[in-house]
């Protein structure tokens, strides 16, 4: 839903007739009418004005004392002066009082040269001190944190960090501890500062006195260039500046501020995470295996090793596309495998396929949200995914929308999640019943409280008002949400959460749609979505969380074994990943890993480490040596990382967005896409070349609700397809409608969820300042379940099933439900993939 | 004048005054009674807005109208009872509440009534222990007579009261620090707009009355507006409790009709500085007010007359300050009080109150010039009305008005003071002046 018409009022200020927006604070107005009025501690992002630095003190007619115009709004009529002898004696004084304490050791501060205090003191400042007496000190720098450094003398105690900290990342931290010009930030009980969006109070200090310890005295303004581009390192994918040096490093990812995206904010993920680009452990040459080890050899060689082996396997050929493959890559190497070598089996996804009636209907552009609809959203539905950790950024929008807007939040989840404390509504369910959740939600807004169903003239009714909400036929008879493992209230009470409010975004996780009865369950969620009239009303609709950062992208330019570029249907389908592994060495021969690590993210590992061994020939594009790689790779071609890449990416809600080369290709690195066509040229026997430009514009043409797309038109800010004139080539087919039968009982014992980590993840290992976060195993359990066995918090357990057993450290949480256990997916080792298979599955726990 | 008959401190001494009998036998509860079951709201809030009760707190706020400002409709209202009594030199709600505390109850009750609250706060300064003791007892006996709770006297209003201390912060009693400290958050001011009257206490519309003030609303109800306004002056009716301390031979608390000659007051009732002394300044409203000179003494003490002669009236309290008291050290510990006192948050008086302390300790250690008096005292003009609540301008107001008054005075201390460390040249004679000089000159 577009926000509300502005309106504008005509106010004057210097002098200067001038309309701004009703309601917008002076500072704001101000600049309509060009006229800038300094300020630190103000910053929209960060919620209300505090009023704290008094810096943007203006003259008002009407009113005696000076006010701070970032916290008085305009009015019609309002004659404002910011340019008089006591407005500018003011400005004059607060640069002064600021100055007292800082310790203006700007020729040896990080921040001299692109800072607010500087560039205050020249335009606002009197140009003198006055003050001789001692500045206050303070012992530092100090670590706040093991990611940012803090210089309490340069501190001018604006506020920005400490309500960062409060109310927008809620983690409560961040504080002012003592009083007067003793007052200095720390946390509230002196342990560092760590939070997955810690590093954004570096961006947000207004001087050098929050700096990150990875980019401190690494260069100065003059040394480095801005590069624009997207984070792909999560589905986010948030938009970032990269800050390069000589052309060839990285040495800082900034926030590009896009309100359709990320509001401005990054995660300490795609803060620090650039760091992977300039790893020491970097693949930098291409390599083959040569007596079992993988030897650097010249491109040449491995061209020539990756032909033979793939024109050998031909159509026995299959691929994984790793989600951080762009658009491009992905439409290539699909193009590679079906039209060239004629094989089928390319799958972006972990679980297994997706229906592809169902992918069509996820697609509809009115079952689609923007990630924007959050700022107007009547309510949002979170089930299936923890944002914080597959898509940190709307974790923050989700939180704004509940803290500014007081939008009822519902979460879902069978793992307890930090959004929980936010929740009008809170639905907990068994690991693997999401189906049933889903069902049980639908049953609930069909029929109310079931008793209905146990009459004929109930069911008749119940058929009514299925048939008033577009459905065919209500959910079957069924304890619904018994066999979602949830408790009946809970149900109830977040149907009623979401009823009647107004425009709802469903944020739902991939996952829910892998596993045997993935269809099940996305079927379920259609039927939630028209329950819920989600396609019916502007501003409401879904966002899929993709497990891989440019899931929706691959999906749509054609890596799917059964759905080709534009979601097309292909016939025969090919097989998909689980089947993949299953396949290898007996009707596959070969595999090709593109950014691709499927011992560390796919479930059921014991399959893919056999699969693997028993390949023929695996092909790997990788940027490092992953366990796969490392194990099983027989020619291995060095991979960009996203800070080399040239292409583009495909947000979750549907927006492209352009990837931009932001320093050159260290070693003998090249872009993949080259590669890629150099493959396609080498076995068609047809020679094969586009720029990169020529490859998005091939790749557009191909998608048919990309057509017409362009370079231009994508920009800095980014494109969503269902926006475009392009949208209407999306098939149009009527929504899918499953008969929503009872699933199986959950199995009983305790059953197994993963918990998906941020960190459980290769930058963590390669970026060096976050390698102190990689996740060390654990397992989530309940003290009721813990008590009946024994294990005690921290013990070491091991957590088995069918005679695989993963060690884990016992996690004792009061909000695990009894019955649940959860493992970390993705660790380096003991992950939670030995035990997943894409089904229910019950674990067996004890003392290791 | 003084007061022909004491209004709020008539019964004071009276044995047993703080229990709920004595304080109902000798007529307590009645003008709630009158309140809650012979008027209407309206009527309660048209009697304390037309007797011209002006808020005893410090600003002088009309407090009828402050309490019309609660906006109408059904919804959570609050009453925050401001006994955070740290003004320095004030000490009359300490007596009020530890002797009368049933008089502020009452008091809560009727001004609740006024602002149709239904949820009172008493937050009381953390050193008052005593008194927090009497108030809770005092609330539990009017709590167990019916007076507070749910539908008070069988009437269509319900109060619930609760005492709450505070944790030793002057800021606290800024009442909009004074809300953040009981939300349970660090005391500190708020930005106004939004007031306290819309959004105060838990964001709900909330009135902010001091104890004195809130002791007067009884008297007001039970003999009427014009009973009030019978004392005092135009602008500023009624009775003033008024806490004399410093250089006098009989401080204490002292209730004096508004607009009584301020040197009554000093001389008359507290008896003037010691033998052989004379009165140097003094404060007129606690030590946040310019200071007056012996001069000023023949003005009325009311709430316009120390405003025009460029102070205030503050919170009551007056502070007599002799000739045997140099000013510098004077001010130095008012700056002091206050550099310790500010919360930090806004830059002004943040940085303002400790340049203040620091330049006044370096013309005290014979480290300055007079023409440091110039920048200090355009520190003070940079100070006020630039803060984001009262606190800096508390400090810069008597500072300021103490170099004005008595600048021959600080310039002969520096000279004294310089001279004293040798007549060495200035950051010539080691210690802190060559530190200012080899590591932070700017």
């Amino acid at each position: 839903m577009a926000p509300p018409a502005e309106r504008f009022v005509t106010f004057e200020i210097d002098g200067r007739e001038v309309s701004a927006p009703e309601g917008s604070m002076l500072v704001d107005a101000a600049k309509y009418g060009d006229v800038e009025i300094p300020v630190f501690c103000y910053e929209p992002k960060l919620g209300q004005p505090v009023g704290a630095c008094r810096m943007c003190l203006v003259e008002i007619e009407g009113i005696p004392k000076l006010q701070t115009a970032c916290s008085t709004a305009v009015k019609d009529g309002m004659v404002v002066v910011t340019t008089s002898d006591r407005v500018k004696s003011a400005q004059n004084a607060i640069v002064e009082f600021l100055l007292v304490n800082h310790p203006l050791d700007c020729p040896v501060c990080d921040k001299g040269g692109e800072c607010p205090l500087q560039d205050i003191s020249f335009g606002w400042g009197a140009g003198r001190s006055r003050f001789i007496e001692p500045k206050r000190h303070f012992k530092k720098p100090i670590e706040l944190s093991p990611l940012v450094a803090i210089d309490r003398e340069r501190c001018i105690l604006c506020y920005r960090c400490v309500r960062f900290s409060q109310e927008i990342a809620e983690d409560y931290q961040l504080v002012f501890l003592d009083r007067a010009d003793h007052t200095y930030v720390g946390t509230h009980d002196g342990r560092p500062y760590v939070g997955p969006f810690s590093g954004n109070i570096v961006e947000l200090c207004p001087v050098g006195a929050l700096t990150s310890t990875a980019y401190r005295f690494r260069a100065r303004p003059w040394d480095i260039e801005g590069s624009g581009t997207i984070c792909t390192l999560c589905p986010s994918q948030c938009n970032v500046e990269l800050t390069v040096r000589d052309d060839n490093t990285v040495l800082r990812a900034l926030a590009r501020d896009n309100v359709d995206v990320d509001d401005g904010w990054l995660c300490d993920k795609g803060r620090f995470g650039y760091e992977v680009t300039s790893a020491r452990e970097r693949i930098t040459e291409p390599m083959v295996r040569d007596a079992g080890a993988l030897r650097p050899v010249s491109w040449e060689l491995a061209m020539e090793e990756a032909v033979r082996g793939l024109d050998r396997a031909g159509e026995r050929t299959a691929a994984l596309v790793g989600g951080q493959a762009t658009n491009e890559e992905g439409f290539l190497l699909q193009f590679l495998m079906r039209s060239v070598l004629g094989s089928p089996h390319v799958d972006s996804r972990r679980g297994g396929a997706l229906d592809p009636e169902q992918a069509l209907a996820l697609a509809r552009p009115d079952l689609s949200a923007a990630v924007a609809d959050l700022d107007t959203a009547g309510a949002v539905l979170v089930v299936g995914t923890e944002l914080v950790d597959e898509a940190p950024i709307l974790d923050l929008r989700v939180r704004k929308a509940v803290r500014r807007r007081h939008v009822p939040l519902v979460v879902a989840t069978s793992r307890p999640s930090s959004l929980d404390p936010n929740a009008a509504a809170v639905l907990r369910y068994a690991p693997g019943a999401d189906e049933a959740v889903l069902g049980a939600l639908v049953a609930q807004l069909v029929g109310g409280d079931g008793e209905r169903a146990k009459t004929r003239a109930g069911r008749a009714s119940l058929h009514e008002a299925a048939e008033q909400l577009g459905m065919r036929r209500p959910p079957a008879d069924a304890d619904w949400s018994k066999l979602a493992g949830a408790s009946a209230d809970d149900v109830r009470e977040a149907a009623g959460a979401l009823r009647g409010s107004g425009p709802i975004v469903v944020i739902w996780g991939e996952r829910l749609s892998h596993g045997e009865r993935g269809r099940q369950a996305v079927g379920a969620l259609l039927a939630l979505a028209r329950a819920l009239g989600l396609n019916t009303g502007d501003g409401s609709g879904m966002i899929e969380i993709p497990t891989g950062a440019n899931g929706r992208g691959l999906r749509e330019v054609g890596c799917l074994p059964n759905l080709g570029p534009g979601l097309a249907a292909v016939e025969p389908p090919g097989l998909t990943a689980p089947e993949i592994a299953g396949a290898l060495g007996d009707s596959l021969a070969s595999l090709i890993l593109f950014q691709a690590d499927p011992l560390r993210t796919h479930p059921d590992r014991a399959a893919w480490e056999r699969g693997l061994d028993r390949a023929g020939f695996v092909l790997a594009f990788s940027d490092f040596i992953t366990e796969s790689v490392g194990r099983f790779a027989d020619v291995v071609l060095p991979a960009e990382s996203y800070a080399e890449k040239e292409g583009t990416v495909t947000h979750p809600d549907g927006r492209l967005q352009r990837v931009r080369q932001a320093i050159g290709r260290p070693g003998e690195v090249r872009a993949q896409t080259e590669v890629l066509l150099e493959l396609i040229t080498e076995l068609s026997g047809a020679p094969f070349s586009a720029q990169p430009a020529q490859l998005t514009r091939l790749m557009t043409d191909t998608v048919p609700f990309y057509r017409g797309l362009t370079l231009d038109e994508i920009g800095g800010r980014g494109l969503r397809w269902q926006d475009t004139d392009a949208a209407g080539q999306l098939p149009q087919t009527p929504l899918p409608e499953m008969e929503l039968e009872p699933p199986p009982e959950p199995p009983e014992g305790l059953r197994l969820g993963v918990a998906p980590s941020l960190w459980a993840a290769p930058e963590t290992d390669h970026a060096a300042s976050l390698r102190f976060l990689a996740p060390r195993q654990q397992a989530e359990l309940s003290a009721e379940d813990a008590g009946r066995l024994g294990i005690g918090s921290g013990d070491e357990i091991e957590v088995a099933v069918n005679g695989t057993s993963v060690r884990a450290r016992a996690a004792l949480r009061t909000a695990v439900p009894p019955g649940s256990v959860f493992l970390i997916e993705g660790t380096n080792d003991e992950n939670a993939t030995a035990l997943t298979n894409g089904a229910s599955r019950a674990v067996e726990v004890r003392k290791a | 004048m003084a007061l022909s008959e004491l209004r709020l401190l008539k019964n004071i001494n009276e044995p047993g005054l703080a229990t709920i009998e004595v304080y109902e036998k000798l007529g307590g509860y009645r003008a709630m009674r009158k309140a809650l079951l012979e008027m209407e709201p309206e009527e309660v809030l048209h009697e304390l807005e037309g007797s011209g009760l002006r808020g005893r707190g410090g600003a002088g706020f009309s407090m009828g109208k402050k309490a019309s400002f609660i906006p109408k409709g059904r919804m959570d209202k609050y009453l925050c009872c401001n006994a955070d009594e740290s003004e320095p030199g004030t000490f009359k709600d300490r007596l009020l509440m530890q002797k009368n505390p049933h008089l502020l109850i009452e008091g809560i009750v009727i001004g609740a009534v006024a602002a149709d609250a239904n949820k009172a706060f008493i937050y009381i300064r953390g050193e008052y222990e005593l008194q927090a003791e009497i108030l809770e007892r005092a609330v539990a006996e009017a709590y167990d007579r019916g007076y507070l709770g749910d539908r008070i006297l069988g009437s269509e209003h319900s109060l619930s009261l609760v005492v709450h201390p505070g944790a030793g912060a002057y800021i606290c009693g800024e009442e909009t620090g004074l809300l953040d400290s009981l939300e349970g958050k660090r005391g500190n001011p708020r930005l106004k707009p939004p007031f306290p009257a819309n959004q105060g206490l838990y964001q709900g519309p909330t009135l902010i009355n001091n104890v004195e003030t809130l002791c007067n609303a009884p008297l007001i109800i039970e003999h009427g507006a014009d009973w009030f306004k019978s004392v005092g002056t135009e602008k500023s009716a009624g009775s003033k409790v008024v806490s004399v301390s410093g250089d006098v031979r009989r401080p204490g608390n002292y209730e004096i009709e508004l607009g009584m000659r301020a040197g009554d007051i000093v001389y008359g009732l507290a008896g003037g500085p010691p033998e052989g002394r004379r009165v140097k300044c003094w404060f007129p409203g606690g030590s946040s007010a310019p200071v007056l000179t012996e001069a000023d003494l023949d003005l009325g003490y009311d709430f316009e007359t120390m405003a025009e002669a460029g102070s205030m009236l503050g919170s009551g309290a007056i502070i007599v300050v002799d000739d045997s008291m140099p000013i510098v050290s004077l001010a130095l510990r008012l700056a002091e009080f206050y550099r310790h006192e500010s919360c930090g948050k806004c830059t002004p008086c943040r940085e303002g109150t400790n340049w203040t302390v620091k330049m006044l300790e370096r013309i005290d250690y014979g480290e300055a010039t007079p023409a440091d008096l110039d920048v200090m005292a355009d520190v003070q003009t940079n100070i006020i009305g630039n803060c984001l609540c009262v606190l800096g301008d508390s400090m810069a107001m008597p500072i300021g008005s103490m170099i004005e008054k008595f600048r021959p005075e600080f310039e002969a201390h520096i000279e004294e003071a310089r001279l004293r460390h040798g007549g060495l040249p200035l950051r010539a004679h080691g210690g802190r002046a060559d530190e200012a000089v080899g590591s932070h000159a700017a």
